[in-house]
C-alpha cells in the first residue's frame, strides 16, 4: 500500500464525514474500515438531525451549525441521503413536566434557535395520534431527518470523486510512531501505509485504536435498542420524543417521572420517527451493558408499553424488527474532536453518544480545519482531548 | 441457476428492489447480504428477507463469483415473526 497524507480509522457517519472534508480541503486520503462502511453504530440507530435533545451552548451550536450543511449537502451531493427537515415535538405528561420544557425553551430562543411552546390544543392538531391526556410540548422547527447509513454512503461517494480511497474490511493493527514520536504508519492486515496523520474515528471502539499510541480514550459503549414497525398509514408526522428523554440522557434535569418498575430499571424515553419508507422507529433506552449488541425481551417489552403510552393506536401495529446499537458515550456528553498534544499527528473525532448523526457533518467540516491548521468555525475547546487530563488534574 | 440481466426485475417485493439496484450496491461495495440491505433495503420489510435472500444470494454470486460462505445470511434479529405492540407489552412473546 502506498503513502496516503492523512488516514481515516473507521468508516461510520463521522469517518466518512471526515474523509470527505478532509480531501476536500485537497488532502490525499485513505479511509480503513475494520468491516463495511456504516457497519458499526451508524447502521443501528434512529435517523434524527435535532437540535431539541441539546444542551444550550456548544451541544445545540453544533447540532445546529450540521443541520444546516446537511441542508446544503442535500442539494450538492449526487447519493441521496433521504435529508428531510419536518421539525420535532417534545411532549409533555405534566404540568410539572411543562415547566421545565418551558425554561428550557426559552433558554434556546434567548439564544436565537427556532424554538417555542405548543399547547395542548396545538400538539394533537399536528400529532392527532397522540394520547389525548399529554399537556403540551416544544416545537423546533430546524430539526430534520436523514437515512443515517445512507449519510455514510453520500460522504464516502463524495470523498471518492476527490480522489480518497477507502479500504474495507481492513482493520487497523497497530501504528508507528518515529523516534521524536509523531505518527509515522498505520499498519493493517493489507500492508502498512505511510502517513504522517491518523484520525481515530471508530467510535465506541476508538479506545482500542487509543491503545495502539499508548492513549487512554474515555469512551464508553450505552446501548440503545429500537423496534421497527410494519409499513402504515401515517401514525405520525415527524420525530417526537416525550421530554423525559432529556432526563435519560443527562443526570442534572432534576424531575422524576411516574413510570413502571421495567420502564425505569431499563432507563426508557418513547422516542418516533417516521422513515421516508413509511416504517416508524420506536425507541429507546441508554443503558451500560458493555459491548453487547443483541436485544433484550425485557427491554423490547418496556420500549413497547412506554409507547402505547403516548401513542395509544400503536397498540395493534406490528412490530418487524428490533435492534440494538452503541452509543460513543463521553461522561461531559460531548465528542472528542481534537488532535492529541502527546502524539503529533494524532486525531481524535470520536464520542457522539446518542448525536453523531446530527453532527457528522460539522464534525468532518471542524476536523479538516483543525488538520491543515486553519482558524474553527467556532470556538471548540470544549471539545478537546486535553480535558480529560486537566479534569484529572483538578480532582487529584 | 438462471441469469439476472433484467435489472427491471423485483427482488425483494416488500421494498420494491431491483435487480438493476442491487448491483448498483455491488458497485459501491456491498460484498454480502447485509451490504445489499443496508444500501437498498432488500430484505427489510415485513417479510424480513424470507422470499429475497436466496434471490440475492444468487445476484452476489453472479456478480462476484463468490462461494456461499462469503456471502453469509443476513443478521437474525428478533421478533422471529412480526408482533403488536400491545402483544409485546404484555410481556406476551415468542
Ligand atoms: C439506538 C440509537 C439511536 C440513535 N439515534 C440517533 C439519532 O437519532 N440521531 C443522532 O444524531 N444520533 C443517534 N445515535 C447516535 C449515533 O448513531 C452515533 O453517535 C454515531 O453512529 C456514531 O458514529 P461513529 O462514526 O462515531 O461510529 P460508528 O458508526 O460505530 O463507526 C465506527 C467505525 O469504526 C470501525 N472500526 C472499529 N475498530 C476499527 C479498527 N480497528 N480498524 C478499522 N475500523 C474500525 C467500525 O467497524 C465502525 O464502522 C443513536 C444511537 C443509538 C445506539
Amino acid at each position: 500500500m502506498k503513502a496516503f497524507d492523512t488516514v481515516v480509522v473507521g468508516a461510520g457517519v463521522i469517518g466518512s464525514s471526515v474523509a470527505y472534508h478532509l480531501a476536500k480541503k485537497g488532502l490525499n486520503v485513505a479511509v480503513i474500515e475494520r468491516g463495511d462502511i456504516a457497519s458499526g453504530t451508524s447502521s443501528s440507530c434512529d435517523a434524527s438531525l435535532l437540535i431539541c435533545d441539546k444542551k444550550p451552548g456548544i451541544d445545540t451550536k453544533l447540532g445546529y451549525e450540521s443541520i444546516m450543511l446537511y441542508k446544503k449537502y442535500a442539494q450538492e451531493f449526487s447519493y441521496d441521503f433521504e435529508f428531510a427537515q419536518r421539525g420535532s415535538i417534545y411532549v409533555c405528561e405534566t404540568e410539572q413536566e411543562l415547566e421545565v420544557a418551558r425554561e428550557y425553551a426559552k433558554a434556546q430562543a434567548d439564544d436565537g434557535y427556532p424554538m417555542r411552546m405548543m399547547d395542548k390544543h396545538e400538539i394533537h392538531e399536528v400529532e392527532p395520534n397522540l394520547a389525548d391526556d399529554l399537556v403540551g410540548g416544544i416545537w423546533t422547527e430546524c430539526d430534520a431527518s436523514a437515512t443515517p447509513m445512507a449519510v455514510a454512503f453520500a460522504f464516502i461517494e463524495e470523498a471518492k470523486k476527490l480522489g480518497a480511497k477507502v479500504f474495507t474490511q481492513c482493520p487497523i493493527k497497530g501504528i508507528k510512531l518515529d523516534e521524536k514520536g509523531h505518527v509515522e504508519a498505520a499498519i493493517t492486515d493489507k500492508g502498512e501505509i505511510k502517513t504522517k496523520r491518523i484520525i481515530n474515528c471508530a467510535g465506541v471502539w476508538s479506545p482500542e485504536v487509543g491503545k495502539m499510541v499508548g492513549i487512554d480514550i474515555p469512551i464508553k459503549p450505552r446501548q440503545g435498542q429500537i423496534l421497527i414497525t410494519e409499513r402504515t398509514f401515517n401514525i405520525v408526522n415527524r420525530k417526537i420524543q416525550e421530554f423525559g428523554y432529556m432526563l435519560s440522557k443527562f443526570e442534572d434535569v432534576n424531575y422524576t417521572r411516574k413510570v413502571s418498575e421495567l420502564v425505569e430499571k431499563h432507563n426508557v424515553a418513547f422516542v418516533i420517527e417516521p422513515t421516508l419508507s413509511d416504517n416508524c422507529i420506536v425507541g429507546s433506552c441508554r443503558e451500560f451493558v458493555g459491548y453487547d449488541r443483541k436485544n433484550d425481551i425485557e427491554v423490547m417489552q418496556a420500549l413497547a408499553e412506554r409507547a402505547i403510552r403516548f401513542v395509544p393506536i400503536l397498540k395493534d401495529v406490528n412490530v418487524i424488527r428490533a435492534y440494538a446499537g452503541l452509543r460513543p458515550w463521553v461522561v461531559d456528553h460531548l465528542p472528542i474532536v481534537s488532535g492529541v498534544e502527546e502524539v503529533p499527528g494524532f486525531y481524535i473525532a470520536a464520542g457522539h453518544e446518542g448525536d453523531g448523526i446530527s453532527m457528522a457533518a460539522i464534525t468532518g467540516k471542524l476536523m479538516s480545519q483543525i488538520v491543515v491548521g486553519e482558524e474553527t468555525d467556532f470556538n471548540i475547546d470544549k471539545l478537546s482531548f486535553s480535558r480529560f487530563k486537566k479534569a484529572k488534574t483538578a480532582t487529584n | 441457476m438462471s441469469a439476472f440481466h433484467d435489472d427491471d426485475m423485483l427482488v425483494c417485493r416488500c421494498e420494491e428492489v431491483t435487480v438493476g439496484e442491487i448491483k448498483e450496491a455491488i458497485r459501491q461495495g456491498a460484498r454480502d447480504v447485509t451490504g445489499i440491505k443496508r444500501r437498498t433495503r432488500a430484505g427489510m420489510g415485513l417479510c424480513q428477507g424470507r422470499t429475497c435472500e436466496r434471490l440475492v444470494q444468487q445476484i452476489l454470486r453472479q456478480e462476484l463469483g463468490t462461494v456461499p460462505e462469503e456471502i453469509g445470511a443476513s443478521t437474525p434479529r428478533p421478533p422471529v415473526r412480526p408482533i403488536t405492540f400491545g402483544t409485546l407489552a404484555g410481556g406476551d412473546s415468542e
